[in-house]
């Protein structure tokens, strides 16, 4: 991106039609603000769709987005496959997860001193670990003792083979920043910036991970996932109830089941089945790469087909068909903990595909966007009953979702006064909608952040990849934005009373253990 | 970001990683290590931005344009922390950042104040750490001047108003509540007690702090004229804007500035605890949040000592996969997500060497084992030559990554002008690290890492840690959580 195509235009602020006293007053006292004409984000093409993004799509199916700019000389990669929670079943919940961690572990020569005597001893405790399972689902706790202790002792054994962690250390040594990975319902995401005269690095290792993945070290890295769940669920207060919360919310969907897997799930988990899952999933086809930062473009397109266009295209994922039925009537769901309490309230509304998607978008900045925002004001502000009051709408995109809710009361404030409080707000809402002045400033927020989302290179890739992956465009990201601007209050009042009724929430609460 | 209008300094790295003859590569075939050895890299050329130096009233202005996107960007640093002041003072000096958002100022209630940033989308962030107090205000250009008289007004004018004061105290107050609800949050600030004592970095907010005599208007009033004055200002300017159009803005604030009545205090030097011992808090978790640390007093500076110290705690477990404890911790063993090692270096004072990490009960003591044999061979052995090139390869070869941004480079800049550190820190750094070698790293552990001296404080569920076993590493105590 040059400095002459961002400079174009600059973007206009929203004058509110009845313009805020309180603002006014401001000028008066001598903030002398321009209040600018109508926003531009209603009718012309956004800063983010005219970005000069190079589109090329492989022969695999692979989709490549190359996105030069200036600055200093690194890149951002981000490398996004279309596969994440949704697609998993019960019983393997977390697979996802775990071969997202497994995708480090190197290949048939990078982190290896001997391949093939380590694929030796994987047969042997895969075959222990398969015992295993038979061995606890028959509660013989001293012949799954034995088997514990034989995969540790064969993964030692195995480790004599392995260089640890030679796949991050080749990238480390090349001046590599933020090198890491994220699963979500809907995708996993690897992202690396490098220097830019490094950039070949990215695609040869690349090429090397999506050909010939070795799954060493698997035991001990699912430990590891395990202990990540320790800390992220089994002892974080918020965690928990984000976790229990879902699941009263979903009873057919994947989104009800947590990511990062259920406990006993994650202790069975095969290297097998991570193997099978990684064929199903991992093939370019099912993958977007963007690139963004100061490069050439021509020569990373030829990087691009030479080292990521001989992989085999791979299998087409399955679909998901899951289809969460209408809710018919409140859940709630109540969580002891020994910690203070929590709220969070979620209703169901449709997924990011759907025309109320920008009004329910906008719906969270209206309630919880700031200080001045509907919740805030009453719950944080005015009533003082809350130290904090976010909304999103999660837990994915591309299937129904919720508009969720999360409350911290202030004690001696309870989750019930919580409740009344945000309720009243809601009937609010829903019989006379925001004015014209709140949308005016949610609608100032959204043009102004229009051009901040473009501040960041790595911050751009992840978007462009996301758009891409999820809606196979990697404008439509830009365009959703740009609908935020279309949304009147009457809009914003007909999703409240549509989707925000008491049969279409689930409430969770986490209080104090009750005293028998 | 395009090339700034600064100075500019034409660098190159030199360093080639992995290089070697280059190789015919089948088009059938680009995977692997033969094809990865092959490759080779050009040095990398850029020119380094760096802020140009502008000075208004005595008042130093950094500023770094970028015309990349239609933002500007303004920084305060204020030298004056809550390291500064009595503990009577603490939440006021803590809470100042926060009612100079929230609390008004003369002219505009708290409300007209948060109705304006927020219709103008103008983005606003105040923070405070032991020896400064920062803020930021990032806006559209077009609306800068309205932004920083706005700003001006919340800095140097502020209302503190009572009614604000207080809903500020009972969020505070509710999360000292709180504190006990996360096991790492817990164990951190009791550590950082046990080792720090009575001494700011040893502070933790305390339902006491909060007393009516302690937080009042007044005391805001004092500390604010104490802190925000002109003396410890230095000020950074980033974005869509030249001198000229940034040069009388600046003006307008800094006129507005009183001279400092008073000059503060240099922050205490702690006493750092001495002897060592287990200390448990007994939580029934299903994981257990272990830090260990004892004193050191290896200090930032430009030496030897401080860039083995540096080079030496990344190779031993701050340095991520490449680093030994996180190697073995996580890697090897499957303990834990996450585990890495600690070595503070303050300036002015003796700083910490330790580690933290969080596992299941059963594998606490195992992964304590681990962490300090990890240490242990710091002294015994020097690093391999591996190990020290590729921490430094990292920084070298990643150079360019501190030039990333403009708001990096100035306010780094803006850091080591409040810090009085030297203008060319950085390359300075750069240097030092290369002149690390694997015998001066091994001192560095000889002289300064003592096992036998090790705090180690867990929170969990003792009964499956297994007490007895952890008087191996020292007597142990409960602590009592406050």
């Amino acid at each position: 991106m040059r400095v002459a195509q961002e400079r174009q235009r600059r973007i206009r602020l929203r004058s509110a039609r009845r313009g805020p006293l309180r603002i006014i007053a401001a000028v008066v006292l001598g903030l002398a603000f321009t209040l600018g004409a109508p926003s531009p984000i209603e009718s012309q093409e956004s800063l983010g769709e005219r970005l000069p993004v190079r589109e090329v799509t492989l022969e695999n199916g692979l989709r490549v987005l190359l996105l030069p700019r200036g600055g200093a000389p690194t890149v951002s990669f981000v490398m996004q496959f279309g596969v994440g929670g949704v697609h998993e079943r019960l019983g393997t919940t977390g697979i996802a997860h775990l071969l997202e961690h497994m995708l480090f572990k190197g290949t048939e020569t990078i982190g290896t001193r001997d391949v093939a005597e380590e694929r030796a001893l994987f047969s042997q405790m895969d075959e222990a670990h398969d015992e295993l399972l038979r061995a606890r689902e028959a509660g013989d706790v001293g012949r799954s003792a034995e088997l514990e202790e034989s995969i540790g002792r064969l993964e030692d054994q195995a480790r004599t083979y392995v260089d640890s962690n030679e796949f991050d250390r080749i990238l480390t040594r090349a001046g590599a920043r933020g090198l890491n990975a994220t699963t979500t319902n809907e995708a996993t995401i690897y992202f690396v910036e490098l220097p830019a005269n490094r950039a070949e690095l990215f695609f040869a290792l690349e090429a090397d991970r999506m050909t010939n993945p070795v799954f060493r070290e698997f035991y001990s890295e699912r430990d590891v996932v395990i202990e990540e769940r320790r800390m992220r669920v089994e002892t974080s207060p918020p965690g928990a109830l984000f976790e229990a919360h879902l699941a009263a919310a979903y009873s057919v969907h994947p989104y009800g089941v947590p990511v990062v897997g259920h406990m006993s799930d994650l202790e069975t988990l095969s290297r097998a089945e991570v193997a099978r899952y990684y064929a199903d999933y991992y093939g370019p086809g099912n993958a977007v790469l963007a690139m963004v930062g100061n490069f050439e473009p021509d020569e990373a397109e030829s990087w691009a087909r030479r080292y990521l266009g001989p992989i085999p295209r791979g299998e087409e994922p399955p679909p998901v068909l899951s289809v969460e039925p209408e809710q018919r009537g409140e859940r709630r769901v109540e969580l002891e903990w020994d910690a203070e309490p929590l709220l969070r309230i979620g209703w169901h509304v449709p997924s990011a595909e759907h025309d109320d998607a920008a009004a329910l978008g906008l719906l969270t900045s209206i309630l919880t966007g700031g200080r001045t925002s509907r919740l805030h004001r009453r719950m944080v502000t005015d009533d003082r009953i809350a130290t904090a009051v976010f909304s999103s709408v999660g837990p994915g995109d591309r299937y129904p979702r919720l508009f969720q809710l999360d409350v911290t009361p202030v004690s001696p404030a309870t989750t019930v006064d919580l409740e009344t409080a945000i309720y009243e707000e809601i009937a609010l809402l829903a019989s006379e909608g925001p004015s014209e002045e709140e949308l005016g400033r949610v609608l100032n927020q959204v043009a102004a952040g229009a051009i901040r989302r473009l501040e960041s290179n790595l911050g751009l890739a992840i978007q462009l990849a996301n758009s891409e992956s999820l809606f196979n465009d990697w404008r439509e990201t830009f365009r959703s934005t740009a609908r935020l601007g279309e949304v009147t209050t009457e809009d914003l009042r007909r999703v409240v009373a549509e989707y925000f009724t008491r049969s279409n929430r689930t409430v969770a609460t986490l209080v104090r253990p009750h005293q028998p | 970001m395009r090339p700034a209008t600064g100075a500019t300094l034409l660098l190159v790295l030199p360093f080639a990683l992995l290089a070697s003859s280059p190789a015919l590569v089948s088009a059938q075939a680009v995977t692997g290590r033969t094809v990865i050895e092959a490759l080779e890299f050009e040095p990398l050329v850029f020119e380094q931005p760096s802020a140009d130096r502008h000075e208004v009233d005595g008042i130093e202005i950094l500023l770094l344009e970028d015309h990349t996107l239609p933002l500007v960007s303004v920084y305060a640093y204020f030298r004056g922390g809550y390291g500064l002041f009595a503990r009577e003072d603490y939440a006021v000096a803590m809470g100042l950042p926060s009612m100079l958002r929230y609390g008004g100022t003369t002219r505009l209630e708290a409300e007209v104040v948060d109705e304006t940033l927020e219709y103008f989308a103008i983005q606003a962030s105040f923070g405070s750490a032991g020896s400064s107090i920062t803020s930021t205000i990032n806006s559209l250009a077009e609306h800068l001047g309205s932004a920083l008289d706005l700003w001006g007004d919340m800095l140097t004018s502020p209302r503190f108003d009572e009614a604000e004061i207080d809903a500020w105290k009972g969020q505070q107050l509710e999360s000292v509540l709180r504190r006990t609800d996360d096991p790492a949050r817990l164990a951190f600030s009791e550590f950082n007690r046990l080792m720090y004592g009575d001494h700011p970095i040893g502070w933790e907010f305390e339902s006491e702090d909060f007393a009516p005599d302690r937080v009042t208007r007044e005391r805001f009033l004092d500390v604010h004229s104490r802190i925000v004055c002109r003396e410890n200002l230095v000020l950074g300017v980033t974005g869509d804007v030249s001198w000229s159009e940034a040069e009388p803005l600046m003006r307008a604030l800094t006129d507005r500035l009183a001279p400092c009545a008073t000059t503060l205090p240099e922050a205490p030097i702690p006493d750092v605890r001495r002897g060592g011992g287990v200390f448990v808090i007994d939580r029934e978790l299903e994981q257990a949040v272990i830090v260990m640390a004892h004193a050191t007093d290896v200090r930032l500076s430009d030496d030897a000592a401080f860039y083995s110290a540096t080079i030496g705690n990344s190779i031993l477990g701050a340095g991520g996969f490449s680093s030994r404890i996180l190697a073995r911790v996580r890697t090897e063993e499957g303990y834990a997500y996450s585990a890495s090692s600690v070595w503070t270096m303050p300036r002015r004072h003796e700083g910490i060497l330790g580690a933290i990490t969080r596992t299941r009960p059963e594998s606490a003591i195992p992964a304590i084992e681990v962490i300090l044999e990890s240490m242990a061979e710091m002294k015994e052995a020097p690093p391999t030559e591996e190990e020290l090139s590729t921490t430094v390869d990292q920084i070298v070869n990643g150079f360019v990554f501190n030039f990333g941004t403009a708001s990096q480079i100035v306010s780094r800049s803006m850091f080591y002008l409040a810090q009085d550190l030297p203008d060319d820190w950085l390359e300075r750094y750069l240097r030092g690290v290369q002149s690390v070698t694997p015998a001066s790293i091994q001192r560095a552990f000889l002289e300064n890492l003592n096992p036998d001296e090790m705090t180690i404080l867990i929170v969990g569920d003792v009964d499956r840690i297994g007490r007895e076993a952890l008087a191996a590493f020292g007597p142990v105590s409960e602590l009592e959580v406050r």
